[in-house]
């Protein structure tokens, strides 16, 4: 009877599309000889149906097999054949629920609603839009690929130049080893000396003082005496350094002690010696311990002292979390005056602080070696102006730049690359000439070349804390995740090798390592540093979303987490999704939750090959429907 | 997208900004909110012992007599009263007496009168008073007969009043028992020395008018519990005592509307809504007491022996009301059952306006929904994960810097096109609008109401200024009728821009709410319309604003649309405009188990269209308990999830598959009851019975059941028990009668009458069918109850022992004003002697209009039937139809128990037999 009204209304209905018989209605083709039996059973295993309750509007199996075409079963799919588009299946829930959900309208066989066939023009445009984005595809494959090899080259130079800085490490370190050797040498030959001229000097001054001669002599000695005491100096300096390690470590020793004189506050016992004391100790310990506490909890707030407005936004901000000092938008107007009010620089003053980060200050001073002049091997030779730089050079109109990290590293590379040879076989040969000299030195020492080796030794050493600074910066670089190759096992890829598309593979985001975007959005800049950090900008102030954590979604997105606190929320945490685009840009920024933002980077990097396969693939299929509506 | 800028360097304001980031300083400002001691006529009455009042009043016999308007009336005093009372007694079918005491202003005029409510009784309530008899008095006692089963037996002196059953001469309410009967006389003018102002915090109210409290003793005698008297957080849905032996708590419930931020779960403060109406029931007798007053209000339930008698008469309860200003104008309802009880008092306050269909399917909200392209996003979130959902809603947000009336153009460039985007769907949208109007020159409201002085005023006179979310804000005085007039025009297409005949209201703030006011709302001596201070009118000003807002859609739609408002605050009578919700809850596991009391309490005083909030609006649910939320929420009869703008985003699909699955299940329960709820609506429209059901209220008789707050019924048919501990194991659930009940999901049958210790499971809470009814279900789910309109019927018929059930269905169109001319159907399900009858119940001559819907039946699951049935004939046209073993529920993997009817289509407009042969 029902089914009957169905056929009566679809009949009538001047549904554009045709209605394919029961036994195949909502069914894909490919699962249409499923259907071909007499008793046909649920996908399920639930149970079993004869062929004439397929599609009789009446659900059998709750998994919906028996009703393809029909929205009697919640669970069921139905199938729209969409020809001039590309099929879709669609929960049976739409069926005939009087909204068009397929472009052929085979939805709406039983319902008021009159969907005309759209698939046509539909899927002219989707077609379009696929081609478009094939082009895209293409486009972005290429300047992937080219990136990519940069990346390869790039990643094999940093790996070259941490292997090499590794072995000079290695002989460098050998050197000092040496040096050091000679240096305690010569210092032991000098404190012998010294110690032959004190006496000496003592004999002779004894002598003088026997003589009760007035004259003045030895301007040598004193001389000497000068240099021993430059020396002890620098020796002090060092050891002042192992004082301050020992420092540490003594410090951790006292915090027993520490533990210790806590235990004698504990109250009861105190409380034992106040008995003892008397009635003369009034103020029991258990107050004057509670007292600091409370004083440390936020003053609460006596609203009695508030003008009714300040009374009216403390009360609002409950409810919105909005600082209480913040004064509505719509508000500008009447408060102006308060806007104009200085933003506090204390924050501004430690985000410059913040960039760049401490690590990468130390290397910041091997650019010195482009000179190649060891002799200006010093920090003071090398400001730090890259931070200002990176303050101040950023436009607002550029959407991706070099973060000046790298240009450091750049700059160093380039050094290592070319003159680092030289500079190696100099200092060998300086080292060795200067030992070869030592090798048979004599008392008393030969002030200059013992100078000499000092100035050997301290070179040699900067330099060695250079090279192992720049080593843990490369290493800490390379340890990233710039595509899995970097990291993962052979086993593992493998195991993983049924991944169609190369995302990730080829350490496409190597030169990401390198860049920031920005984003602007209203009155703030989104600035996104792949690896390192994101931040919200907005003036002078910078608000950090978050730093780097990891890729997500197999390459598809980037997170950066644990940034700034958000008052009443979570700390501020973004997620990057990964586009393929022509160029690097970031935009849609948004903040679906508090404090939980979101955006979009179109790269090159996500323009990949089998993703371009599958597209074609795609709208081959979308051309073959095509087809098949100019056969209809 | 704000980061919360840094602050700026005031002192005073970082000083304040400190104490917030502790969490300490998040919880309830207790210290914000007076206390009782912290209330004079609170205080003052409460420390008072029984019968020990100073001038207690006495009816002066010679003035007693029936009027010609058939009330009785007569003259309180007392020697040193500076004016006598006036005191009317009425009576109205069947059993409701009403008492009306103000004082006798013709001998001694003060410069105000006190204050009554208009508006809130029916109109008629004065016109179905019944003609009483003479009052037969002997030896300082008058009687008089309310009806033939009730009289009222009235003592002169000291004046108390005992209504009581006439036959048994058994006490059912009593006033002024105990002699706690004072009412303070208005005063001219301050004594020298007297001051009437009193502070709070930095609050002055300046008191012009004096004491003008009034308090009595009202007692309930044969009762086990007291219940009713929203709005307070509790898990307990008997009142508690607040007072006497054993009572540790020592506030009295308060009834003051108050937006209370992050209000505790279990305590007697007020929160946003007041309706003084108490329910007394024992397995004998069931009675009710109502005061309208719109004043603050303080009850004490007090404990037995609280009055230092020894031992009290078995079952009463005695209880102390006290409100600061008003008349006495109170019911006295006895009842054979509570049903008949919550009758009466919807006789007087009026029916649950009846919803449209759409209301009492799933609402999403969120503080807030920033832009057209979120809402986009949600909106095709629900349908890319099959979750059905029938209303979007806006908050303060979408507005023009929180003007209501106007959108944020920025992020609602085209609210009329995404409204109808959504509204291509069938679904609706709801935004926000309150009371407090922004004090913006530019701000055509603001400017219309200040040069009409349509705004409260403060108590110089001038228009009030408060803060709320605009900033500076003023309040339009909705205690007049020409305002609410002017304020309901604000909602036609015309004034309301980008407003669509899809685009529904929420008035939320209307306690009032008001930031910089004592206790975060009106001062109580601002003025309003007729010189009525506003600690007179305090518990009906979002009454009112909820009228007046409910009629401008009603006007909109030039009255063929039925409105639907969402109020926060509330008042007697307040069913008739709208849904109420419980407030700013919490998203923690206790919130969740009061929900239930809180909205059962509602149900039982006329609010029968509540709900709370689904996963709590502060805080971030645990995804279990989001998920549990809404198994139980999807019982609530207003089901809408709602979130703090802090929060994390938490639709439905947000918290994995298998969670999705789980509130998609809870919501497709909800979905496929919507005929069963909106057929419990139409009761509801039309004798106040409440969707939401206490057992008791279906079980009167049951002890078991009379403080059972964790379950509840929704309608006659079906029981369900929240679960409301995280990772909760078992669960003990008493099922009351004597008949079988049927687990909802699966069909297993379990005894009555009995706790059972069930086994939790992740995919639903207990619920059950009661043996012997029939609940109409449609089991097809759609994207929004719209497009359900024409789907097919499931029946699920429970037998009992005498293998019969019955049920009702009701169906109209769904959205307009049709049925009150007789446009919808009403059917009677029988099951008996192996046949189900269906037979209209509409009444004979409902209207001249019909409606019609081709809608069939699509299959009749009938739990406790032989499962050797295996076909069924239906008539008229005696076709046979196959009975074959079906699921109770169509969801994947549940496996084939219940005999079912395949396809009988027999038409729901129709009457047809179907025989199990």
């Amino acid at each position: 009877m029902r089914l009957h009204a169905l056929l009566l209304l679809w009949i009538s209905a001047a549904a554009a599309a045709s209605r394919p018989p029961l036994d195949t209605l909502g069914i894909p083709p490919q699962d249409e000889a499923y259907f071909r039996g007499g008793v046909i059973r649920c996908r399920d295993g639930s149970g079993k149906f004869t062929r004439d309750k397929l599609n009789d509007d009446f659900c059998d199996c709750t998994d919906g097999t028996d009703e393809p075409g029909t929205s009697a079963c919640p669970e069921g799919k139905f199938y729209c054949q969409n020809a001039g588009h590309s099929p879709i299946t669609i929960f049976s829930s739409r069926v005939n629920d009087g909204i068009c959900d397929c472009c052929d309208g085979s939805d709406e066989y039983g319902s008021n609603a009159t969907c005309k066939n759209t698939c046509w023009e539909a899927g002219k445009a989707a077609r379009e839009k696929m081609k478009k984005k094939i082009a895209t595809y293409k486009s972005g494959v290429v300047i992937r690929d080219q990136e990519v090899e940069k990346a390869k080259v790039a990643f094999a130079k940093d790996k070259a130049e941490l292997t090499k800085l590794k072995s000079e490490e290695k002989i460098l370190q050998g050197l000092v080893d040496k040096l050091k050797e000679q240096k305690s040498l010569i210092e032991k030959a000098e404190e012998e000396e010294r110690l032959r001229k004190e006496k000496e000097e003592k004999r002779v001054k004894e002598e003088a003082e026997k003589q009760a001669a007035n004259e003045k002599k030895a301007p040598d000695a004193s001389q000497e005496v000068d240099s021993q005491k430059t020396h002890g100096n620098v020796q002090e300096d060092e050891s002042k350094v192992a004082d301050h390690h020992d420092g540490h470590a003594s410090h951790e020793n006292q915090t027993p002690e520490n533990e210790l004189s806590v235990v004698q506050h504990d109250p009861e016992i105190q409380d034992d010696t106040s008995i003892k004391a008397g009635p003369v100790d009034e103020s029991p310990p258990k107050d004057t311990s509670a007292e600091p506490t409370k004083e440390q909890e936020p003053t609460p707030v006596n609203s009695e002292d508030l003008s009714r407005e300040e009374l009216g936004r403390l009360v609002a901000s409950r409810w919105t979390g909005e600082k209480v000092d913040e004064v509505s938008k719509d508000d500008k107007k009447e408060h102006e005056a308060e806007h104009d009010m200085p933003e506090p620089s204390e924050e501004a003053l430690e985000d410059e602080l913040d960039v760049p980060e401490p690590a990468e200050d130390s290397y910041s001073g091997y650019r010195s070696e482009v000179e190649d002049d060891r002799h200006k091997f010093d920090d003071e030779d090398f400001p730090n102006e890259s931070e200002d730089e990176y303050v101040d050079d950023h436009d607002d109109h550029v959407e991706s730049y070099k973060s000046d990290d790298d240009q450091k590293a750049d700059d160093h590379s380039d050094l290592t690359a070319s003159g680092q040879a030289s500079w190696l076989d100099k200092i060998q040969q300086t080292v060795h000439n200067v030992l070869q000299t030592f090798n048979f030195f004599k008392t008393p020492v030969d002030l200059s070349e013992a100078s000499r080796v000092r100035k050997e030794y301290d070179d040699a050493s900067s330099k060695l804390s250079k090279i192992q600074s720049r080593i843990s910066t490369l290493t800490d670089k390379l340890k990233h995740d710039f595509g899995w190759s970097t990291w993962c096992h052979t086993a593992m890829r493998i195991f993983l090798s049924y991944r169609s598309h190369k995302q990730g593979k080829e350490k496409e985001f190597y030169y990401f390592y390198d860049r920031c975007f920005e984003s602007k959005e209203g009155k703030y800049t989104y600035k996104v540093c792949p690896f390192k950090k994101a931040s919200q900008v907005e003036g002078h102030s910078s608000t950090s979303l978050g730093r780097w954590d990891k890729f997500e979604e197999s390459y598809g997105a980037m997170e950066f987490s644990n940034g700034d606190k958000c008052w009443n929320g979570p700390d501020r945490s973004l997620k990057v999704r990964l586009r393929c685009g022509l160029n690097n840009e970031l935009n849609g920024v948004d903040e679906p939750s508090r404090c939980e933002y979101v955006a979009v980077l179109s790269t090159p990097a996500l323009c990949i090959e089998e993703k371009l396969k599958e597209l074609k693939q795609k709208l081959q299929v979308m051309s073959s429907n095509q087809a098949g509506h100019d056969e209809l | 997208m704000d980061p919360s800028p840094r602050p700026r360097l005031i002192p005073l304001l970082l000083l304040l900004l400190l104490s917030f980031s502790s969490p300490a300083a998040r919880a309830w400002k207790k210290d914000e909110f007076r206390s009782c001691n912290q209330t004079p006529f609170c205080k003052r009455a409460r420390t008072r012992g029984p019968h020990s009042l100073d001038a207690p009043l006495s009816l002066d016999a010679g003035s007693l007599f029936v009027s010609s308007d058939g009330s009785l009336t007569a003259v309180l005093t007392h020697p040193s009263r500076l004016r006598p009372l006036l005191l009317r007694l009425s009576a109205l079918p069947p059993h409701a007496l009403r008492l009306q005491i103000d004082e006798d202003y013709s001998t001694n005029t003060p410069p105000h009168r006190r204050f009554q409510v208009p508006d809130v009784l029916l109109p008629d309530v004065e016109a179905r008073t019944l003609h009483l008899s003479e009052p037969k008095t002997a030896g300082g006692v008058s009687t008089l007969a309310l009806s033939s089963d009730v009289d009222v037996v009235v003592k002169h002196s000291p004046f108390e009043l005992t209504v009581r059953l006439a036959g048994s001469g058994d006490p059912v309410l009593s006033f002024n028992s105990h002699g706690l009967f004072d009412f303070e006389s208005l005063q001219e003018a301050k004594a020298e020395g007297e001051t009437w102002e009193e502070h709070f915090r930095s609050h002055t109210d300046t008191r012009p008018r004096g004491p003008q409290s009034i308090t009595f003793d009202v007692s309930f005698h044969g009762a086990y519990f007291v219940y009713g008297l929203p709005e307070h957080g509790s898990t307990s849905l008997a009142l508690r005592p607040t007072r006497g032996p054993g009572v540790e708590e020592s506030e009295p419930y308060r009834l003051f509307n108050l937006d209370v931020f992050e209000y505790l779960h279990d305590s007697p403060f007020g929160l946003y809504g007041s309706i003084p109406f108490m329910i007394a029931h024992g397995d004998g007798a069931s009675s009710g007491f109502f005061w309208l007053n719109a004043a603050e209000m303080q009850i004490d339930v007090l404990a037995p022996g609280w009055d230092g008698a020894a031992s009290t008469e078995n079952g009463r309860i005695d209880t102390l009301w006290m409100a600061e200003s008003g008349v006495v104008d109170a019911f006295f309802f006895v009842g054979s059952e509570p049903k008949d009880v919550i009758k009466q008092y919807i006789s007087v306050t009026g029916t649950p306006s009846m919803p449209q269909q759409f209301a009492v399917a799933y609402h999403q909200c969120r503080w807030n929904y920033r832009d057209e392209e979120d809402v986009a996003g949600v909106d095709s979130g629900f349908d890319e994960h099959d979750i059905p959902y029938d209303v979007l809603w806006l908050d303060i947000e979408h507005t023009d810097g929180k003007r209501y009336f106007t959108w944020d153009h920025s992020a609602f460039p085209n609210p009329e096109e995404m409204q109808r985007k959504i509204a291509d769907k069938g679904r609706k949208m709801v935004s926000i609008v309150d009371p407090h109007i922004k004090r913006d020159s530019s701000f055509h409201l603001h400017e219309e109401a200040t040069a009409k002085g349509y705004y409260v005023k403060d108590a110089s006179g001038k228009d009030f200024d408060g803060w709320c979310w605009p900033g500076a804000s003023s309040y339009p005085d909705m205690l007049n009728p020409e305002i609410r007039e002017w304020w309901a025009d604000k909602f036609s297409y015309e004034n309301y821009k980008g407003s669509t005949p899809t685009l529904y209201i929420w008035n939320d703030m209307n306690e009032p709410s008001v930031f910089n006011g004592p206790e975060v709302t009106m001062p109580r001596d601002a003025i309003h319309y007729g010189d009525v201070e506003h600690r007179e009118l305090h518990n009906a000003y979002g009454y009112y604003f909820h009228m007046a807002t409910a009629d401008g859609l009603l006007k909109r739609g030039e009255g063929k649309d039925r409105p639907f408002v969402l109020s926060r605050a509330f008042f007697a009578g307040s069913q008739r405009y709208g849904a109420v919700w419980t407030g700013d809850n919490s998203a923690d596991w206790d919130h969740l188990k009061s929900s239930i009391p809180m909205v059962l309490t509602l149900g039982l005083t006329g609010m029968s269209f509540s709900g709370a909030d689904i996963g709590g609006f502060f805080g971030n649910p645990e995804p279990d308990l989001l998920v549990r939320w809404y198994q139980v929420g999807a019982f609530y009869p207003f089901f809408r999830g709602h979130a703090h703008h802090d929060t994390k985003r938490r639709e439905p699909w947000l918290f994995g598959e298998r969670r999705t699955t789980l509130m998609r299940e809870a919501i497709h329960m909800r979905y496929s009851l919507l005929p069963y709820y909106y057929t419990l609506f139409r009761e509801a429209s039309l004798t106040g019975i409440p969707i939401m059901r206490p057992l008791w209220l279906e079980f009167p008789d049951d002890k078991e059941t009379y403080n059972n707050g964790e379950a509840f019924m929704v309608g006659p048919s079906l029981l369900a028990q929240g679960i409301y501990e995280d990772g909760q194991k078992s669960v003990s659930v008493y099922l009351p009668g004597k008949e079988l009940w049927y687990d909802l999901r699966n069909g297993s049958p379990y005894k009555g009458g009995v706790s059972h210790k069930l086994e939790v499971t992740e995919d639903s809470i207990p619920s059950f069918q009661r043996a012997g009814t029939i609940m109409p279900r449609k089991d097809r789910f759609r994207r929004s109850s719209t497009q359900m309109v024409n789907d097919p019927y499931t029946l699920v018929i429970a037998l009992n022992s005498s293998r019969a059930a019955e049920g009702e269905l009701y169906v109209d169109d769904g959205k307009s004003y049709g049925f009150e001319q007789g446009a919808f159907i009403h059917r009677h399900f029988v099951f008996a002697d192996n046949k189900l009858t269906s037979t209209n119940i509409a009444p004979d001559n409902p209207g001249n209009k019909k409606f019609s819907t081709d809608c069939v039946i699509e299959r009749v699951i009938i739990l406790g039937l032989s499962s050797a049935a295996k076909k069924a004939i239906v008539e008229p046209g005696n076709q046979e139809v196959g009975i074959e073993l079906g699921p109770i529920s169509l969801r994947r993997g549940s496996s084939s128990v219940a005999p079912t009817v395949r396809k009988p289509n027999v038409r729901v407009v129709d009457d047809w037999i179907i025989r199990i042969a």
